[in-house]
Order: structure tokens, then C-alpha cells, then sequence
């Protein structure tokens, strides 16, 4: 179970509009406490992909508008305002712009530093037309083989 | 005062259940030799089947990366801390939209 509480449902979708039509990214800080991952701020962070760190040499025809990365430098950066404040780093989301709000093969090849079977959240937010729409959760399981969606509120 | 190493949230299972990790001072290399070696599982989840550290994980002695220091070699001295940090990245695909 994920637990959004306060502001954190709002400042997803504020973010995925205000960067679309790009990709946004960013880390979501909390705590987990047995099966519940609650989550109670965000940490924004800028999409810094661009072809060289790239997973494929096709990347380079692609752009923020369909690619995100999340530099280590930025996660450690909310792993200590996290710390700070008693918290830890619970879960990222990204935006798909006008697309479902369902992981692709990319995101899972690109969640492999993740240890799969955590409560290590991943939110998807799809934004249509410049408005954000839906806003998942998923969980990777299978030794990082695939997402399942987790129920959230 | 020995080094910390500090473990990102998702990988704590495979290391105890620990946000830290204290060891005695030496190389990166030397530090993560003796994580791999106290936590087999987590060692899995950090290097690849040609014992190399798989990519997006990274790891940082303060606030820079070791492959910009002096990778394994990098000399980490009582008190300093090291970050198993993780990156993150995907994207939709081509034609999915
Ligand atoms: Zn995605």
C-alpha cells in the first residue's frame, strides 16, 4: 500500500505539467514501515538525459520529450534533506507525456540499480495535452523482471 | 573514527536491513570488497557476473564520484562517508505513444 499524504498527489502533477512536453523526474521522500511505503514530500529534480547516457546507441534520436534520467547526484542530494529531516528516499515518479500512465521496457531497464522486491516506489504520472491525467504506483518484483501495480491513496 | 558507507533505501534488504554500515578506512575498493564480502546478497545487486559494478550504480566518497577520483583506488580516511547511490532512467518508447 502507498499512502500520498498532504501536498505530494498536487506537486506531482503541478511538476509533470509545468515540464511537459518533457519528461520531469524526481524522488519522493518518507518512510516505510512493514508493507506501507508512505510518502510525505517531494524532491523535484531536473531531467539531465541527454544521448551520452544513453542506454542505447539509438538514443540518440530521442529527447526529454521521451527519455529521463535521474543523475546519482541529485539523489544523493535527496537522500540528505531526506536524512535531515528524519525521512528517506521512498520512491521516484517521472511524467509520460501524452501517454498511459503504464512503466515501459525502458523504465525497467532503467530501474536496475533499484533492488527489486522493496517497497521502493515508482509513480508514473501521463499528462494529456499539457494536463495531468492519471497517477500510478508500481513496485519492482522478480528480481527486476517487471513492475506490478500497487494499490495507493 | 571509521568509515560509513550508507546503503540507498530499496537495497537495505540485502544488507541487513542497515541504512549504514561502519568499516575500517582504506581504498573504495577495499571498503567494497568487505561489504561484498559481510553481505554476499547485496554484492550481487551491485556488481554484474564479470565483477564489474553494473551501470547507474554508483559510488561516491562525499560529494564526487570515485570514477572521477581515482576509482577503486580512491583513499577513503576515518570519518569520510561512502554513498551507494543509484540513477534512474527510462523513457517511453518509440511508436508506444
Ligand atoms: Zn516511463
Amino acid at each position: 500500500m502507498i499512502i500520498l499524504t498532504g501536498d505530494v498527489y498536487h506537486a506531482i502533477a503541478q511538476h509533470a505539467e509545468e515540464i511537459y512536453p518533457n519528461e520531469c523526474v524526481g524522488l519522493l521522500l518518507g518512510r516505510i514501515t512493514g508493507m506501507r511505503t508512505e510518502v510525505e514530500d517531494v524532491f523535484p529534480a531536473p531531467n539531465r538525459w541527454t544521448a551520452e547516457v544513453g542506454l542505447t546507441p539509438t538514443d540518440a534520436d530521442h529527447s526529454q520529450r521521451d527519455r529521463f534520467y535521474l543523475d546519482p547526484r541529485d539523489y544523493l542530494r535527496a537522500d540528505r534533506v531526506a536524512n535531515a529531516r528524519g525521512l528517506d528516499v521512498v520512491g521516484c515518479y517521472h511524467s509520460h507525456p501524452d501517454h498511459l500512465a503504464v512503466p515501459s521496457p525502458r523504465d525497467l531497464m532503467g530501474a536496475q540499480a533499484i533492488g527489486s522486491g522493496s517497497r521502493f516506489v515508482f509513480l508514473i504520472q501521463s499528462v494529456h495535452r499539457g494536463r495531468a491525467a492519471e497517477l500510478t504506483a508500481w513496485l519492482l518484483v522478480d528480481d527486476g523482471a517487471r513492475f506490478v501495480a500497487e494499490e495507493m491513496r | 573514527m571509521p568509515v560509513t558507507v550508507t546503503i540507498p533505501t530499496a537495497l537495505r534488504q540485502y544488507a541487513g536491513g542497515h541504512a549504514s554500515i561502519t568499516l575500517p578506512a582504506g581504498s573504495a575498493g577495499q571498503i567494497l570488497a568487505t561489504l561484498r564480502e559481510q553481505y554476499p546478497q547485496l554484492g550481487k545487486q551491485l556488481y554484474n557476473d564479470q565483477g564489474a559494478l553494473r551501470s547507474f550504480v554508483n559510488v561516491y566518497v562525499g560529494d564526487e564520484d570515485i570514477r572521477h577520483l581515482q576509482g577503486v583506488e580512491t583513499p577513503v580516511a576515518d570519518g569520510e562517508t561512502v554513498s551507494i547511490i543509484p540513477a534512474i532512467a527510462g523513457g517511453v518508447l518509440d511508436g508506444a505513444r
